[in-house]
């Protein structure tokens, strides 16, 4: 798997966590080709107990997931969370995806109707600040999929 | 494996102590539960003490630090962490001392001092620290998570705003007549209901906030406690547990989560529990008084059901019922609850045990039980961390 790439001066707050082009990122994700769990990251290993642990594959979760829950969070959060301004009140969902996993990332462009358990959304980036050198520090989000 | 019992108890009061060192606050709890067991220092054979975590080199080895005050006397000491489950591990490891036959007398102890303040990432290493990705991709503290298992409760079972109002309503009258706790004001479903949102669906007045305090116990042989105490109460089981593969919970710490469910929520607390139960012959329904871990309205909720004490979604009927209140089924903490006493991560196991002891021995006035005979003590902690302590006299 080529090291991630995203789109202009972007670059990720931590690096293996996702990858792509801005409307086409995807989380990095790793399964195991014995009992079949699936995590992330993909450095974290959880198994079946008794797995043999074989055949642990690097895999990207589809682009496209269902929000399965969300809290909207009133209060900034303390460092080592940084963005460039105060950005609260924001959205907090959990995805599902069709691998069969369950993520947590920060809601962006959204509308209050869009905040349904169930509704379509995609995988994107938001960027949470620039660093000196003016590149864009970004973290993975979700947004409502468009239509 | 002997019977033990305990023959004395101790705490430091609940608050913000930010002037005082964790040894103070240590050293008052374990001189109240020594006066409580009438029992002389000398005579403690082994101590299991809570790692303090925020006190550096000296938290680590909260245990010597302590014992250093009282005099050093070459016992055994024993300090270990899990979590905010910490002050149960204690307890369990003074529990077993005694109960193989090792010692005849073991003190369990646990304090916490929090920082101002939000609690924030240790680490700096995402690799072996999922406590670093959480605070700097998503920025999460504990309540979002409790807040997005809120939410999924909420579109399951129909849970309502009034329904996790109604949990901190029936905590707060009890908080008032508990002279240890630090939050003694009683509140109404409106004013709960109108508190700031904090996570929605969440609000202040339904999340537990982060407060100092101690709490000590001293187990004994069971055939030896008449020798201290009147009214020993006896330890029916004394167990922890871990998560279970599979769990659908979105554990503190973690990103994500299994999307199928292949064990129980909250397994780490169904293990501990259904262990429990096990091991003392007791079940729910046998139980008087049930001091529940709630961070929040919906650990009380779904508390409830993790344990037994009801059907799934059926924690908010029997709440509404008033079941959960002095008088009904279970008596549900009764102390007031970390609700009205707030988190104390090395202290809160053992003070929840404190708590159901001063029950079972009828020491609780106002918010006493009446009759009590079986009293639960359940714990709960980040990553996979539980603990439950069944109590009889
Ligand atoms: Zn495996």
């Amino acid at each position: 798997m080529d090291k991630q790439k995203i789109a202009g001066d972007k670059v990720p707050a931590l690096p293996d966590l996702f990858q792509g082009e801005a409307g086409g990122v995807r989380l990095r994700s790793a399964r195991c080709g014995t009992c079949g769990t699936c995590f992330f990251p993909e450095y974290h290993e959880q198994h079946r107990p008794g797995c043999s642990r074989e055949g642990v594959e690097k895999i990207l979760l589809n682009r496209i997931g269902k929000l399965a829950s969300y809290t909207v969070q009133h209060y900034m959060p303390p460092p080592p969370f940084r963005t460039e301004k105060d950005i609260t009140p924001y959205p907090i969902g959990m995805v599902e995806f069709p691998e069969g996993i369950q993520v947590v990332g920060i809601m962006v462009d959204y509308k209050e109707d869009d905040l349904v358990l169930g509704r379509e959304v995609e995988t994107t980036t938001f960027t949470l600040y620039r660093d000196d050198k003016g590149q864009e520090i970004v973290t993975w989000a979700f947004r409502p999929k468009a239509h | 494996m002997r019977n033990v019992s305990i023959i004395g108890v101790g705490l430091h009061p609940w608050g913000k102590f930010p002037q005082n060192t964790f040894v103070e606050l240590g050293v008052q709890a374990v001189a109240n539960a020594l006066q409580d067991a009438n029992i002389k220092w000398q005579e403690i054979q082994a101590i299991a003490s809570g790692i303090y975590i925020w006190g550096g080199n000296a938290g680590h080895i909260s245990g010597q630090y302590l014992a250093a005050v009282f005099g050093e006397t070459g016992i055994p000491i024993i300090n270990v962490y899990n979590a905010c489950a910490t002050g149960a591990a204690a307890l369990r490891t003074a529990y077993m001392s005694v109960a193989s036959g090792q010692v005849d007398v073991a003190l369990a102890v646990g304090v916490d001092i929090s920082p101002e303040g939000f609690l924030s990432a240790k680490s700096d290493n995402p690799r072996q620290d999922r406590d670093v990705l959480r605070w700097r991709m998503v920025g999460m503290p504990n309540p979002a998570f409790w807040a997005l298992e809120c939410r999924k409760r909420m579109h399951k079972y129909g849970t309502t705003a009034e329904d996790l109002a109604r949990v901190k309503v029936i905590l707060s009258q009890y908080g008032v007549l508990n002279p240890n706790a630090r939050y003694r004001k009683a509140y109404t479903l409106e004013q709960v209901l109108n508190s700031p949102m904090v996570n929605d669906p969440l609000r202040l007045f339904e999340i537990c906030a982060t407060s100092d305090g101690a709490a000590a116990i001293i187990v004994c042989a069971a055939d030896k406690a008449a020798q201290y105490t009147s009214q020993p109460v006896n330890i029916a089981a004394c167990t922890m547990g871990s998560a279970i593969y599979g769990d659908p919970t979105i554990r503190i710490s973690a990103l994500s989560a299994p999307a199928k469910a292949e064990a129980p929520m909250l397994s780490e607390s169904y293990s501990a529990s259904q262990q429990a139960y096990r091991i003392a012959g007791i079940g729910p329904e046998d139980v008087d008084v049930l001091e529940l871990p709630d961070n929040s309205s919906w650990h009380y909720l779904q508390y409830l059901e993790t344990c037994g004490f009801c059907g799934e979604g059926q924690a908010e009927q029997m709440v509404r019922e008033g079941q959960t209140q002095i008088g009904g089924k279970v008596a549900v903490c009764p102390s007031g609850g970390f609700s009205s006493f707030g988190e104390a991560i090395g202290a809160q196991a053992v003070w929840q045990v404190v708590e159901a002891v001063t029950q079972l021995r009828g020491q609780c006035g106002p918010r006493q039980v009446k009759n009590a005979k079986v009293a639960m003590a359940q714990t709960y902690g980040l990553m996979g961390n539980s603990a439950t302590t069944i109590l009889t006299v």
